[in-house]
């Protein structure tokens, strides 16, 4: 038995990523171009377009996935949403990474810091460290079982810190600014407010074409290990039933 | 019968090494974490205290090194010396600051709200950083001909 490895690219992620291309180069228009640059932060408020977005997608979508593909392999054992779990939080802590250093880059000019341990700011750095650490014991060299049920057990207890990063401004005092878009209050020019929903959705975009990606991949390895295993039991049945003690 | 290659891709790790390399990843992991959560609680803790609350405190405080929140209340003044001088107001307290540290970013103005780090030295609080703060609100910079500029500016 072999398994034909054709890639990770499909139907659906060419139209995916092909979408996702198109809001990309749309953010790069309005975000760095035909949005106005804010009255006291000027420019610098173009990080806003990718910042906030890459945050809000590796911490509520990205690390929701692998609360959710971890809750359901505990449950029922599914190879598919352990895959999915894993696959997710690989791609959520490249996007976290990318929200703290623009983040660091975006404080540097208007706080005048590139880092403090503002309590937003450190707990976002907890569960970015949580979830590495979650990425970690996935690699760990143990009974594959065993190995995703405790990643599946760390993906669940390092989203309660996903709780505490949301609501960090408003439990305690801090530097970083509060919930920006309230949809009761919302104080934003209208051409950086669509700017920012732009980035929101070539985010969210991007995220899904690697996913996609990162996902067939595992799959791909896991059939591989799968088959390899198939054909060692086979061979060695064959030499079973072909075994002649007289040849010895 | 077809011929299989049952050689493994890797060779096996001897024992003991892959537990060794186990307990380095999750110590490592766990090192940094520890880190992060000992500048959590030291000081993230409280963040900063309000100009009212760090006047009210200032015996309790000493010259331990904190940081202090209010708003620019005076014109900020630069001496020979390079140290800069201003006041800053909280629930309708007022505290001089003298700034000895680097300058801060070009948001920092009169009105604006500031974070300062640094510790009491007699009646005023020397100031190591001074953190600008930045409200939720974004205000577009139009030209100076377009109609409305400046109306809803927040401070």
């Amino acid at each position: 038995m072999k398994t034909e490895v054709v890639g990770t690219g499909s139907r659906g992620t060419r139209i995916v990523g092909s979408i996702a291309l198109v809001l990309t180069a749309l953010l790069l228009l309005f975000g760095l171009v035909l949005s106005p640059p804010e009255i006291s932060q000027g420019d610098a408020v173009r990080l806003f377009y990718i910042h906030v977005p890459s945050a809000v997608v590796s911490l509520y979508i990205a690390f929701g996935v692998t609360l959710v593909g971890s809750v359901i392999y505990l449950k029922n054992g599914s190879v598919f949403w352990d895959l999915i779990a894993g696959a997710a939080a690989e791609v959520g802590v490249l996007f976290l990474g990318f929200a703290l250093i623009t983040g660091m880059l975006w404080g540097r000019p208007t706080w005048g810091t590139y880092w403090t341990w503002d309590p937003r700011i450190t707990s976002t750095a907890i569960s970015f460290v949580l979830f590495l650490g979650y990425l970690a014991v996935r690699r760990l060299d143990l009974d594959p079982v065993a190995r995703s049920r405790r990643a599946a057990v760390l993906g669940i207890i390092s989203f309660f810190n996903v709780i505490i990063v949301r609501f960090s401004v408003q439990i305690w005092r801090s530097l970083h600014q509060g919930t920006t878009l309230n949809p009761a209050d919302t104080q934003m020019d209208n051409s950086m407010l669509f700017s920012f929903f732009l980035g929101m959705l070539a985010m969210v975009a991007t995220f899904a074409w690697l996913l996609m990606h990162r996902f067939r991949l595992a799959w791909i390895e896991h059939q591989l290990e799968e088959d390899r295993l198939a054909t060692a039991i086979a061979a060695r049945r064959g030499e079973a039933s072909t075994f002649n003690p007289g040849t010895i | 019968m077809t011929e299989i290659d049952l050689t493994p891709a890797v060779e096996p790790d001897q024992p003991g090494r892959s537990r060794i390399r186990n307990w380095l990843i999750v110590g490592g992991i766990g090192a940094l974490l520890a880190f992060i959560l000992v500048q959590a609680l030291t000081s993230a803790r409280v963040f900063f205290y309000n100009v009212d609350e760090a006047v009210a405190q200032r015996s309790e405080l000493g010259d331990e090194t904190f940081r202090m929140q209010g708003v620019v209340v005076s014109e900020p003044e630069t001496d020979t010396d390079g140290r800069m001088t201003f006041t800053v107001n909280f629930n309708e307290v007022d505290a001089q600051v003298v700034h000895v540290g680097e300058e801060p970013s070009d948001l920092f103005e009169l009105g604006q709200n500031v974070v300062v780090e640094g510790h009491w030295e007699g009646d005023a609080f020397t100031s190591a950083q001074i953190l600008v703060k930045h409200s939720e609100n974004y205000v577009a910079e139009y030209g100076d001909d377009r109609p409305g500029v400046g109306e809803n500016i927040s401070q």
